[in-house]
């Protein structure tokens, strides 16, 4: 039972107090079985996997043959033993989104028989309904396979990452934890941007990379030229890289093969004390926190105790640690008794570029959207967030995300998951004021922007945005970063018909619709990746909305002020669009200061009433009332005019074109 | 006259026990002299026998026809409370007052009607051989018969039959129906008993033996007075048959008849409606119900038009037809006492106010609703289903009526959704005893801003409008009775016209109103 974990391997495991006792009881119970639920007692049983409801299996040392996917499948499932550190691999997949991680992730699971043929489905480590939905990755996942390479079993322990350019903070927290890297390029698509930014992080880290080329079956594969395009763009060497293709299963087993090959194993470090680096944790409401970590130095086994060197809580590994903030990501684990002398270099921590508004609709779900934001945060430490609030919306919170899509999706398992119904503002990205007193204040809310007399000027982050593109596409892209407010810095040829374009453009030409403009004027073979570079003073000025003669805070934007009157009439035209009419006309306007720059106004409704003979039956009539009321109560009230909950992201929704 | 005498009859006998116990509604109400079986029937006796009261006290002489005045004061009875209701757990049913009778037959279906019909055919307006029309009424006779109820049953003050078309029944039938009523729950001398009636569908002959029978009050359906108009909504009548009938009605001297008309009917013009109106009022019926062309799903309309969309008027031309009816009608002396219901005084329907005023109600035939202790209940509307139901009701097998207590926010939304249709509108101490206060302040805050937009109209106990000047949240404390909310209605016309959305917004307030059980303490 006291499987003794070496340096080098990961692993999760599983406390809190209160489980203590049961999960004893399920060690006891389920020391045998093949399925393993709870992670301590699955330590030697070797596989991880997280949240999934369904059991996973391992490869068992063999010396069948490993000629056939069959056999192979057949020994995953059997029980495994320890593996010498020499023997383990530790890997991560990075690749531009779409091109394939989470497939090949998928039938390596299930070549090495980690999950069994029958409960193999599709994305299996994409275990969020959201993730499958979507079909893509959100958060890193890590699984333990057991493969057997010229008779000797070896552990690999793969880490699946998120693809999207919101989520590179996840990346490059699995890359550290690992050795080794396969680089999934699209043998149709080539190097699209998030490829070279992935790549990059993992020559950062110093890991072996070897280049696969995916979807080789497709009839528009090109592998040669995407082998010459990596070696190009990257300087990389591709001589061996693999061809594969995950859907159709070819080449799997020579990936497999090159894993243990050419992924070095992690220096063995046993004799150290312990130092186990957590890259990610996450808390189950039955099972408590469980922390996905790295062992670095040392070994580490159920029953010992250990330290967390920078919260300095101590616990042991099978029981008891309370909170997930007791076990952050980035953290080192240590022995109690044997403590490390310094705790291993951490993990940057997220900043969020994106700021916006989350109220509950109903003011009693105050509460439970803070828990729920907590509870998020567990898991999920990229994200932060504080009261805020707002005349016209009441209590909520200003939340800060990693980009939109990381914000819509936070806002999804919000109403998901924790079954509330929000109201998001539009998002807005952080200013910094410097006031005439000297002061630099820092502002993520558009209403709090300091009055026009007390603020010198203001600076806006700046992002550098590289673009690759088919070079049919360059016009149309350089069009729309202009149009943004972009700076052209470079343009070069990556290969003959691909270019790379570079420019400078505020962060908050971004947010918004910048990565849907670039997809649908390249026809969506164009990829963008983009870093924050810094803060620059700009003349921005604050665009105010007035409905029914009332300022709305929430509808408030920090705009650039050649584009105030085209936004200001864009979004007084959505937002008559946007609003129901109501019982009397209301006026809809868009100020600079006390000047109204543009002007709407929706007219009442005129009748809406049910006139017709009914006799005793009111069923019917009560019922369409109530639905008219659920309607309403979806929408917040600002004075006396109901306004949806589109309204507030209105700013988002106004075509570029217009502007 | 017919209303007076019924509520003479009851005030006379039980003047002084009423203003006991108007003192204090829950005191001893087993003083009570008549034969209740229990409290709580006494005290739903005292529900339905309340109204008078008010008329009898009331400080001003009775002239010989009811004042209007009067009649707003008949109806400031009652919806059953919800303390009755939550006390009233183990109790009996209250025994309703009040039945209708579904006639489903019709000639043909009309393009705007998704009711629940039996069309027999454009020939049939000869019925008394139609086995179809005779099993039915067979049928309705045994879903009487096999109700359950309470010993001693209060005796019937309305009938309506509505349809349908009840008019091509054959009175032989009809007076079967009356006359099992009769048997079961016994009618009232001056019981009100309607009968909706299509042109084309009765003589004179038969008119006078439906007469005969006691049907008193006549509901003709004439919907338009244009050719053109009848024939595109596919009624099986003609402009011809219209006149007819009302002539018919006014030679047979039925002193309580109503024509119905339909507003908003495809290719109408405001000029057409105006003559519609102008004829309407120069036939004097002493009632008008004005209802609006509803496009539903499944019918020919909702198959061929878009409301809004031509030839059916735009929104804004259906909101003039409304307020021209409004006007045109009240400018005649008609009472707009419910959003689609104008009367002379004295002829508000009293059937339809049962409903209004959420009363129990029975109701017998084919998919046909009624309200007994408070559970709706609708009858299947196929036919077979429904002599299945029947078979099943006097086999003991169903229970058409309900002693489950009542979810109080349900009756809240009712009682909300009812009155604020009828221009008597919502009666505020009424409505504070069942539900609580805290509820009506809500309704109070909720409505202000409309009282200031003109939809919505704060009243005192005289039935004066409330000026709001200020904030003021002392509405239903004043002490200065003029400064009291004691009723809030709807306006004439825009709150009408907009009354799903005021409506629905009350509808918000109820359903997050949360300290109800503590509210009924406090009511209790």
């Amino acid at each position: 039972m006291a499987a003794e974990i070496c340096g080098g391997s990961l692993f999760l495991s599983v406390k809190t107090q209160q489980q203590q006792q049961r999960l004893f009881h399920h060690s006891q119970q389920r020391f045998n079985s093949s399925k393993p639920r709870f992670s301590f007692h699955s330590s030697n049983s070797s596989t991880f996997h997280r949240r999934g409801s369904s059991s996973v299996f391992c490869r068992v040392a063999s010396t069948d043959t490993l000629s056939d996917f069959d056999s192979t499948a057949r020994d995953g499932q059997d029980r495994l033993s320890k593996v010498p550190i020499s023997n383990i691999r530790n890997f991560s997949i990075i690749a531009h989104i779409d091109h394939g991680k989470s497939t090949l992730a998928d039938k390596l699971l299930q070549v090495t028989g980690t999950v069994p043929q029958r409960e193999m489905k599709e994305q299996f480590l994409d275990n969020m309904d959201l993730e499958r939905e979507r079909g893509i990755t959100i958060k890193l996942q890590a699984a333990r396979m057991r493969y057997v390479f010229e008779n000797k079993p070896y552990c690999l322990n793969l880490i699946d990452t998120p693809g999207h350019v919101d989520f590179s903070y996840e990346v490059s927290r699995s890359l550290a934890a690992c050795e080794g890297a396969l680089l999934v390029v699209d043998a149709s698509q080539g190097v699209e941007a998030q490829t070279l930014a992935n790549v990059y992080l993992a020559l950062d880290n110093n890991l072996e990379i070897i280049p696969v080329l995916n979807k080789i079956d497709l009839p528009g594969a090109e592998p040669d030229r995407v082998i010459k395009e990596i070696e190009e763009v990257i300087g990389l060497d591709c001589s061996n890289a693999i061809l594969c293709s995950a859907k159709e299963g070819i080449g799997i087993m020579d990936i497999l093969n090159a894993i243990v090959a050419r992924i070095p194993p992690p220096p063995d470090t046993s004799k150290r004390p312990l130092r186990a680096l957590i890259f990610d944790s996450y808390y189950d409401p039955y099972r408590g926190v469980i922390v996905y970590f790295r062992v670095v130095d040392g070994t580490i086994k159920k029953g010992d105790r250990v330290f967390f060197m920078a919260s300095g809580k101590v616990g042991y590994l099978s029981a008891s640690i309370r909170t997930v903030a007791d076990a952050r990501v980035g953290d080192t684990i240590t022995h109690h008794f044997r403590k490390a002398d310094n705790s291993l270099p951490g993990y940057e921590e997220a900043t969020p570029m994106v700021f916006c508004g989350l109220f509950p609709v109903d003011a009693d779900q105050f509460a439970e959207l803070r828990d729920a934001l907590e509870k998020l945060q567990l898991n999920d430490a990229a994200l932060k967030f504080e009261p805020e609030t707002s005349s016209a919306m009441g209590f909520g919170f200003r939340c800060g995300f990693l980009g939109l899509l990381h914000m819509e999706i936070v806002q999804e398992r919000l109403e998901r998951e924790y079954n509330l119904s929000l109201i998001t503002t539009a998002p807005s990205v952080v200013y910094k004021v410097n006031c005439v007193n000297g002061d630099t204040v820092e502002c993520s809310n558009p209403s709090l922007l300091p009055e026009p007399g007390r603020r010198k000027s203001i600076e806006e982050p700046v992002v550098k945005i590289e673009m690759l593109t088919p070079k049919d596409y360059i016009g149309p892209l350089m069009e729309l970063a202009q149009e943004r407010r972009g700076q052209f810095k470079e343009m070069k040829f990556i290969t003959e018909i691909r270019a790379s374009l570079t420019y400078e453009l505020p962060l908050a030409e971004m947010v918004g619709d910048f990565f849907d403009q670039l997809k649908s004027r390249s026809k969506g073979y164009a990829s963008m990746e983009y870093t924050v570079i810094g803060y620059r003073e700009s003349d921005l000025t604050k665009l105010d909305i007035q409905i029914n003669g009332e300022c709305v805070e929430p509808l408030a934007t920090i705009v650039h002020r050649d584009k105030a009157y085209s936004v200001g009439r864009a979004l007084t035209l959505k937002l008559k669009e946007l609003i129901p009419r109501q019982m009397f006309k209301i006026p809809i306007q868009a100020c600079l200061g006390a000047k109204v720059i543009a002007s709407e106004s929706l007219s009442a409704i005129r009748k809406d009433v049910l006139a017709k003979c009914y006799g005793g039956d009111i069923t019917r009539k009560k019922k369409l009332l109530k639905k008219q009321a659920e309607g309403k109560k979806r929408m917040k009230s600002i004075g006396k005019v109901d306004v949806p909950q589109e309204a507030f992201m209105a700013v988002l929704k106004l075509e570029k074109e217009v502007i | 006259m017919l209303l007076r005498l019924c509520f003479a009859n009851q005030t006379d006998t039980d003047i002084d026990k009423k203003k006991q116990v108007s003192v204090s509604l829950h005191l001893s109400l087993q003083t009570q002299s008549a034969p209740l079986s229990t409290t709580v029937t006494c005290c739903t006796m005292l529900k339905s026998t309340f109204t008078p009261m008010y008329w009898f006290l009331a400080p001003k002489p009775k002239p010989q026809k009811l004042s209007s005045n009067l009649i707003k004061n008949t109806f400031s009875n009652s919806t059953p409370n919800v303390r009755q209701n939550s006390s009233l757990k183990q109790n009996p049913i209250i025994n309703p007052t009040s039945a209708y009778i579904h006639l489903p037959f019709c000639r043909k279906r009309c393009h705007y009607c998704d009711f629940t019909i039996v069309a027999l055919g454009s020939a049939s307006t000869q019925t008394h051989d139609d086995p179809r029309v005779i099993n039915y009424v067979q049928w309705l006779c045994r879903e009487i018969n096999a109700t359950k109820m309470e010993e001693k049953p209060a005796p019937l003050q309305t009938v309506f039959f509505g349809g349908g078309t009840p008019s091509l029944v054959p009175p032989s039938m009809v007076s079967n129906v009356l006359e099992t009523l009769k048997m079961k729950f016994g009618l009232s001398e001056s019981a009100e008993i309607s009968m909706e009636m299509d042109p084309g569908t009765f003589d004179y002959k038969k008119m006078q033996e439906m007469m005969l029978l006691g049907v008193n009050r006549v509901s003709l359906g004439v919907q338009a007075f244009q050719e053109k108009l009848l024939k595109s909504c596919g009624r099986a009548h003609g402009l011809e048959e219209v006149h007819e009938a009302i002539d018919i009605v006014k030679k047979c001297g039925v002193e309580n008849w109503s024509i119905d008309l339909i507003a908003s009917l495809p290719h109408q013009t405001s000029e057409m409606w105006e003559e519609s109106l102008r004829l309407t009022i120069e036939a004097q019926p002493t009632h008008v119900s004005v209802y609006d062309l509803q496009i539903e799903q499944g019918t020919k309309f909702g198959k061929l038009y878009v409301p809004g969309e031509f030839p059916l008027p735009s929104e804004t031309q259906s909101a003039d037809f409304y307020k021209m009816a409004s006007k045109i009608l009240c400018d005649a002396n008609y009472n707009h006492y419910e959003i689609s219901s104008y009367c002379k005084n004295g002829y508000e329907c009293k059937h339809n106010y049962t409903y209004w005023k959420n009363n129990p109600f029975y109701a017998f035939g084919l998919g046909s609703t009624s309200l007994i202790g408070g559970l709706r209940f609708s009858r299947p509307k196929k036919m077979n289903e429904y002599t299945k139901f029947v078979q099943n009701l006097e086999n003991g097998l169903i229970n058409s009526s309900s002693d489950n207590n009542i979810n109080s926010k349900d009756t809240a939304t009712d009682v909300v959704m009812l009155s604020l249709r009828t221009a008597r509108g919502l009666d505020l101490k009424r409505f504070q005893e069942s539900f609580g206060s805290s509820l009506v302040l809500s309704l109070l805050e909720l409505y202000k801003p409309y009282v200031e937009s003109g939809h919505v109209v704060f009243l005192d106990e005289q039935r004066r409008t409330i000026r709001i000047d200020d904030t003021d949240n002392s509405l239903l404390y004043e002490t200065n009775s003029e400064r009291r909310v004691a009723y809030m209605r709807l306006s004439d016309p825009n709150g009408f016209l907009l009354s799903n959305e005021l409506i629905s917004l009350a509808f918000g307030v109820i359903d997050s109103w949360k300290d109800y059980p503590s509210a009924l303490q406090e009511a209790t």
